[in-house]
């Protein structure tokens, strides 16, 4: 008797939770209507921006096709907006079109999740190298990012002429300095203000260390990994990476950076430097008492190459959508150069095609200008792997080992230690 | 026969929510990690899970970072257990008697607790700032040299021991405030008329007394600290050098963030096989005592 009212017991909690994971949602729209997931809020300016491209669409192709957005705000650094991408895929209920994170293109592209849209996508010659190279796994266009984003060095330009630097020779984007001429201004700054020159955002210990810092790398004419992305060794830890890393290094031991800045040390005068992005820019506006200009990032004095970071969220089309030519149809349009300018200006962001920079270098400010042009000029995307999170999270930690000079003065066998870890990802 | 019968159904039916909260819950993914840990489940490909057998484990046992994971949640647990308990008891002892201003006393001790622990870490980090802290620029005023606390590899874990134990010692004081409250007056009465001085009084009466409450303590706050992850992941990432990497933080990494379901799985088996002996070893040695 027990044992019958235990098996009912179970049967109804196997019901409860069957019925939990039913629902096929997106199954019920109408053929030729695309739904797209964004990970925003429509209450950003992002998300309005996208709003109103969504409206622009159904006018221009009432009749033909049509698309739904929603909104699913992510928490911090991805977390609920992923979790939900992550849930969809196991009960097969991706939308049609979706957006995605940079670094993720090749994981998704690597699961069968995403769809080629090479095909569909009619401005790719307008498009900047960047955004191609982050959407691009396997030799094919898989997703298309609708900005960009960059860093470039915030210097305050009071303390910087009262520690007698004169303005006029600070580099630009035609012609950038090298990593020694930088250590030079930083001595100086260091000598007259004795605090560290520049807040280059060590105490971010997340994905931060690896956009920022893995552009030296590349400007030494180094790489992480091999061509094909399947080694480590003999990449990073060859002599190259073994200049960047003791440059770093270098930066933290000689006190011209901190591993532990003031938050908003630059905003409130105490650095007079900082790596900073677009925004930045917005962030500054709450303090008008600094007036502050942008350099570009300095460059391996080996190769004198400007390298900067970039990167930023995609749109991409599901592998497992119905409606390909109308998805298609959907991501052309939202990276037509209308669209794309639209949510530029909206989100004050980088802008990702050449017409688009066109569009806005007259209606942005002259130091958003200086990461506009560093972008359109010398933008890196961060290496496309499947193993990327694993990847980055050893060239974060290499940067943040690096700091240690005491513990890690070797810093070839630093690298060496490392690159066994990256191995061991990439395998 | 029938009395029987509707007793057992009525007894069911009761017990129906909580089992099957319990089953959806814990047990079906319990056993559904269990399960995964056996095979190379990938976040983004659920359709090629395959069984690879006992892989995973293998890797783990050869996994650095793990390893390093454990000797830090050891280290941590270690000191997080006298200074927390014994903390708690030192609170619920000074609240204990009646006094003015014991519900302020209260009300502060306890406050942490119903904080959220990443605001909690936000606010310590703040306040651990090497260049900026109140915490250095307290240590200035009465001439020592500034720390480092979380940038340093040597003393990160024991920052967080000391943030977390002042986090949730309020929580065990409570319990010990009611242990001590159900102490019955007449044993205290009975040891004045004998006349023991005070600390004979903690260590032969209160003491031994509040042994269950204790017992109690101890195997929830070990099994909690154990489960270290929200203090790191918020202060210090982990770092430096991995000397704060915990091992549910490295658990939730690889599931989450490498998307290595499969591995992940075989680590949580693992972890918990190991806090089950520890589990069983600490109510074992609490009983004998008993004897």
């Amino acid at each position: 008797m027990k044992k019958v009212m235990f098996l009912t017991v179970l049967v109804l909690m196997a019901i409860i939770v069957t019925a939990c994971g039913g629902g096929n949602e997106s199954s019920n729209a109408s053929d030729d209507e695309v739904s797209l997931w964004v990970h925003t809020s429509d209450e950003t300016p992002e998300g309005e921006a996208m709003q109103s491209t969504i409206d622009r669409f159904n006018k221009e192709y009432e009749g033909t096709y049509s698309a739904t957005i929603e909104f699913i705000p992510r928490s911090g650094a991805g977390g609920g907006y992923e979790d939900k991408i992550n849930a969809a895929l196991t009960t097969d209920t991706l939308p049609d079109v979706l957006t995605l994170d940079g670094p993720n293109t090749a994981a998704y592209a690597d699961a069968g999740m995403i769809a080629p849209i090479g095909d569909y996508i009619t401005n790719k010659d307008d498009l900047l190298p960047s955004i191609i190279q982050q959407g691009t796994y396997d030799d094919q266009l898989y997703a298309v990012g609708y900005s960009e984003s960059g860093v470039g060095i915030f210097y305050n330009k009071q303390m910087l002429e009262e520690a007698g630097v004169d303005l006029s020779t600070l580099p630009t984007v035609e012609e950038p300095w090298d990593w020694d001429q930088f250590m030079e201004l930083s001595k100086t700054l260091v000598n007259t203000y004795d605090t560290a020159a520049i807040d280059m955002g060590f105490d971010d210990k997340s994905e931060w260390l690896m956009y920022a810092f893995s552009p030296f790398l590349w400007s030494q004419g180094g790489n992480l990994v091999s061509e094909d992305g399947s080694t480590a060794e003999g990449h990073f830890n060859d002599e190259n990476s073994v200049k960047t890393f003791s440059f770093i290094q270098e930066m933290v031991k000689e006190g011209y950076t901190t591993i532990t800045p003031v938050e908003k040390g630059f905003h409130t005068g105490e650095y007079p430097m900082k790596f900073g992005g677009s925004w930045t820019i917005a962030e500054m506006e709450d303090y008008p008492d600094v007036e502050y200009g942008v350099m570009p990032y300095p460059a391996s004095p080996d190769t004198n190459e400007l390298v900067s970071p970039s990167g930023s969220w995609q749109y991409a089309m599901a592998a497992s959508s119905e409606k390909q030519e109308a998805a298609g149809a959907l991501i052309d349009f939202m990276t037509s150069t209308e669209s794309l300018t639209e949510i530029t200006l909206a989100n004050s962001v980088l802008p990702a095609a050449h017409s688009v920079v066109e569009e806005v270098q007259d209606k942005v400010s002259p130091q958003m200008n200086v990461l506009i042009q560093q972008n359109q000029n010398s933008a890196h995307a961060r290496p496309v792997l499947p193993n990327y999170p694993q990847v980055s999270r050893v060239f974060q930690q290499t940067v943040s080992d690096a700091a240690y000079y005491e513990e890690n003065s070797d810093v070839q066998k630093l690298l060496d230690e490392k690159t066994g870890q990256m191995e061991k990802a990439l395998k | 026969m029938n009395t029987n019968k509707r007793e057992n159904v009525a007894a069911y039916s009761f017990l129906a929510p909580a089992l099957i909260l319990l089953g959806t819950f814990l047990v079906i993914p319990a056993l559904m990690a269990i399960y995964y840990a056996f095979t190379d489940y990938y976040l983004l490909t659920p359709d090629q899970r395959q069984f690879i057998g006992l892989q995973n484990f293998m890797e783990i046992f050869k996994d650095p970072i793990f390893i390093q994971s454990l000797k830090n949640i050891v280290l941590f647990v270690v000191f997080v257990i006298p200074i927390q308990v014994g903390a708690a008891l030192g609170l619920a002892l000074l609240i204990n008697k009646p006094r003015k201003g014991n519900i302020f006393f209260k009300v502060a001790y306890f406050s942490p607790v119903v904080l959220s622990l990443v605001v909690i870490s936000v606010l310590w980090l703040y306040l651990l700032n090497p260049s900026e802290g109140l915490i250095n620029s307290l240590l200035a005023n009465i001439g020592m040299e500034a720390q480092p606390f979380l940038s340093s590899p040597k003393q990160a874990m024991i920052t967080i021991v000391f943030v977390s134990a002042w986090q949730g010692a309020g929580y065990q004081m409570l319990i010990f405030l009611a242990g001590l409250q159900n102490i019955p007056s007449t044993v205290y009465e009975a040891g004045k008329i004998d006349g023991v001085n005070k600390w004979q009084n903690f260590f032969h009466i209160t003491l031994p007394l509040l042994k269950p409450t204790s017992v109690l303590i101890m195997i929830t706050t070990l099994i909690s600290a154990f489960k270290l992850i929200i203090q790191p992941m918020v202060m210090t990432q982990g770092g430096p050098m991995n000397s704060t990497m915990t091992p549910v933080y490295y658990i939730y990494q690889s599931g989450f963030s490498d998307r290595m379901i499969g591995y992940a799985s075989a680590m949580t088996v693992i972890f918990g096989i190991i806090i089950g002996i520890i589990t069983l070893l600490q109510s074992r040695l609490t009983k004998e005592d008993d004897m």
